[in-house]
């Protein structure tokens, strides 16, 4: 960390015993090289709402929520009231609780197509073993997924490039997003062969403007699913409940066969589902399916508070309204400044990027200078509203936003 | 493939060898003369001494004191790798004996930097050189691994278009850059054409010199700000990759 001011001493003296300690320091998409080393804080001490604060004591109005999992704001009340009241009576028993019932119930009748629903911990958990249920239900092997998308770190698909064998992805094959003719290609190719295709709801890759689907775009790849017996699985890790409560898929327009969460399923307690249809539960009780923690009550009894308040308060529809006010004032004071900047993927994950910035340093210096005056702004990574974030947070995000681009724009970058 | 990455990455090398390392100008002594290596209906290139210093050119053609010919490429690598028999055939030039035994020294002395011998390594003055060499080689690589290293290409072509600089704070000369486009893929050791889309730099020799051994956790550097990625990230991280490919052709 380089950062001049000292501003990030602590995060630096923590980092530095990490690096003795941990690979990378800090792993994963936490990393700092991932996001503006030296004007990003490396360590965070406590949330509340839509703010945090670093272990330097920096205060932030948080655009990143965890990464996605703070739906309704850090330390919810009910939410948290609910988790604790789980935990009181146990953390890790032997068995599952009758919350896990409950839950599974309530997830079902959410999710219009689903007949079935399991639980792991992560993301990941359930992508990879979506790809196998995909695998068993239809006896092949090739599993299609969009170039650039994450879908967790499987060796099937995951964006890092270390200890990969080749036959980790013999079998997997990428298409481009929106490029129904690159998808029919594969099809062709591979006609009789394919598992499953598996896809995010939009397309958000790191580094790059989010990509909605184009028109007849999800309901081609549908058709064509159903046609050939493929399986079609909707990765909602990302964007699920914050662009419907029902599933991303309601939004445009298709169903998918599995459907996989995580994040914001339990408003930032350790837990994921996969949903699927009846015709795969047959395959989905083939598939073996456990792990250390994966019928711990707490995380489930939080989702179901997280769910019942994302229902009475309609967060979809909210988050929704705050993005495009959010967006609409990005690029009003974007345009104050001379600068085009372009609001890419739904409101309630937006990622605005600048239209004339191919090496992204003027993405990277906003971000950084807004996240110095105290709104964490990611540069490459699309950002997360929650419902804790109120006009007035918006407004002073703006307010830091205008200073950074008059800056910006003095040095005429 | 190979014969490109000795040709293009690794002889091109001589020149920063001859700048820096005392023993190689010694090999060399007050020589002008040029010498060209040429592969049968293939390649070739041309390196020029001139008191003390050594020019690196890939046009072989124009008249050389010596002209070197290999029959194949196979026997191109095996000369660069060490291998006594693959003694080329000088087909001009070849009473200069003495000409010919300092280039086979220089080469010998090259391949022992940049394979990092125990006995270059022993001393700081041979870690500099076989760091600055690796990273020149590595950075130079890049065109060969582009334009004939089916993974590499595979791995470009995900990659965003744009120009990428590696250096080492601190060392003078040592900045290699790669320009990927959508038709050319160029590679330059000097100052870079334009402003590079991403800026590689190693804090220190120490880092460069662990990251080139492959011993330095690179990610922790760049969170301590020992080594700084400036611009286009995504453009970095695939190269990254593509230059690991190197290690496949020429790891000893």
């Amino acid at each position: 960390m380089n950062s001049s001011d000292n501003r990030f001493k602590r995060s630096q003296e923590l980092f530095a015993r990490a690096a003795q300690v941990i690979p990378w320091g800090i792993y994963g998409h936490a990393s700092p090289v991932a996001s503006l080393p030296g004007a990003f804080p490396y360590y965070a001490e406590r949330g509340k709402g839509c703010q945090y604060w670093d272990v330097d004591g920096n205060e932030y109005i948080d655009y990143l929520c965890g990464y996605g999992p703070m739906i309704l704001g850090h330390q919810h009340p009910e939410v948290e009231e609910a988790a604790a009241r789980q935990q009181r009576d146990a953390l890790c028993l032997n068995h599952p609780g009758p919350v896990m019932v409950e839950l599974a119930e309530r997830l079902v009748s959410l999710i219009e197509f689903a007949a079935w629903a399991v639980f792991g911990k992560n993301g990941s958990d359930m992508t990879a073993w979506s790809m196998q249920v995909a695998r068993e239900h239809t006896k092949r092997r090739k599993i299609l997924k969009v170039a650039d998308a994450y879908h967790g770190i499987s060796p099937a698909w995951t964006p890092g490039h270390g200890g990969l064998i080749e036959e980790d992805r013999a079998h997997i094959h990428d298409f481009t997003w929106n490029d129904l003719e690159s998808f029919d290609a594969l099809l062709q190719r591979h006609r009789g062969d394919i598992a499953g295709v598996i896809m995010t709801p939009f397309h958000h890759p790191a580094f790059k403007a989010s990509q909605m689907p184009a028109p007849g775009f999800w309901t081609h790849i549908e058709a064509a699913c159903r046609k050939e017996g493929i399986v079609l699985i909707l990765d909602d890790i990302r964007a699920g409940f914050r662009l419907n409560l029902r599933g991303s898929h309601k939004v445009f327009g298709f169903e998918p066969d599995l459907i996989c969460f995580c994040k914001a399923i339990a408003n930032g307690h350790a837990l994921s589902a996969t949903l699927g249809r009846k015709e795969l539960r047959v395959a989905a009780s083939k598939v073996f399916l456990t792990g250390s923690y994966w019928n711990s009550a707490p995380a489930m009894a939080a989702s179901l508070a997280c769910l019942e308040v994302m229902q009475r308060e309609d967060t979809a529809a909210l988050l929704r309204r705050s993005g495009e006010y959010f967006m609409s004032g990005l690029i009003d004071v974007a345009k104050k400044h001379g600068y085009t900047l372009s609001a890419s993927g739904p409101p309630a994950l937006p990622f605005p990027t600048f239209d004339t910035d191919p090496d992204l340093r003027r993405q990277q210096r906003f971000c950084g200078e807004v996240t110095r005056r105290g709104a964490l702004f990611h540069p490459h990574h699309n950002w997360f509203l929650s419902s804790a974030h109120q006009p007035a947070h918006i407004q002073a995000t703006l307010a830091m936003a205008d200073e950074a681009l008059a800056l910006m724009k003095s040095e005429g970058l | 493939m190979l014969c490109r990455l000795y040709l293009d990455a690794v002889l091109p090398c001589l020149t920063d060898l001859a700048d820096q390392d005392p023993s190689a100008r010694a090999i060399m002594g007050d020589a002008r003369a040029s010498i060209a290596l040429r592969v049968l209906g293939g390649p070739g290139a041309r390196v020029t001494f001139d008191q003390g210093r050594i020019a690196w050119s890939n046009a072989p053609a124009s008249r050389a004191s010596v002209t070197l010919l290999f029959f194949s490429r196979a026997h191109l690598n095996a000369f660069f790798a060490g291998v006594a028999w693959a003694v080329p055939l000088p087909i001009w030039g070849g009473w200069r004996v003495g000409l010919l035994a300092r280039f086979t020294k220089l080469a010998a002395r090259l391949e022992a930097v940049l394979n990092g011998h125990t006995q270059v390594l022993a001393s700081e003055q041979g870690r500099r050189l076989y760091t600055r060499l690796s990273l020149i080689a590595a950075g130079l690589g890049l065109a060969p691994l582009a334009a004939g290293d089916a993974q590499a290409i595979g791995t470009l072509r995900t990659l965003p278009p744009g120009l990428a600089a590696f250096r080492i704070e601190g060392e003078a000369n040592s900045t290699v850059w790669f320009d990927l486009a959508a038709d050319t893929q160029v590679s330059g050791w000097s100052d870079p054409p334009r402003r590079p889309d991403v800026c590689i730099v190693f804090g220190s020799l120490r880092l460069a010199y662990a990251a080139m051994r492959d011993e330095a956790d690179t990610m922790a550097a760049i969170g301590a700000g020992e080594m700084t990625i400036d611009g286009l990230i995504p453009l970095a991280d695939g190269l990254n990759v593509v230059m690991e490919r190197l290690r496949t052709y020429l790891q000893p």
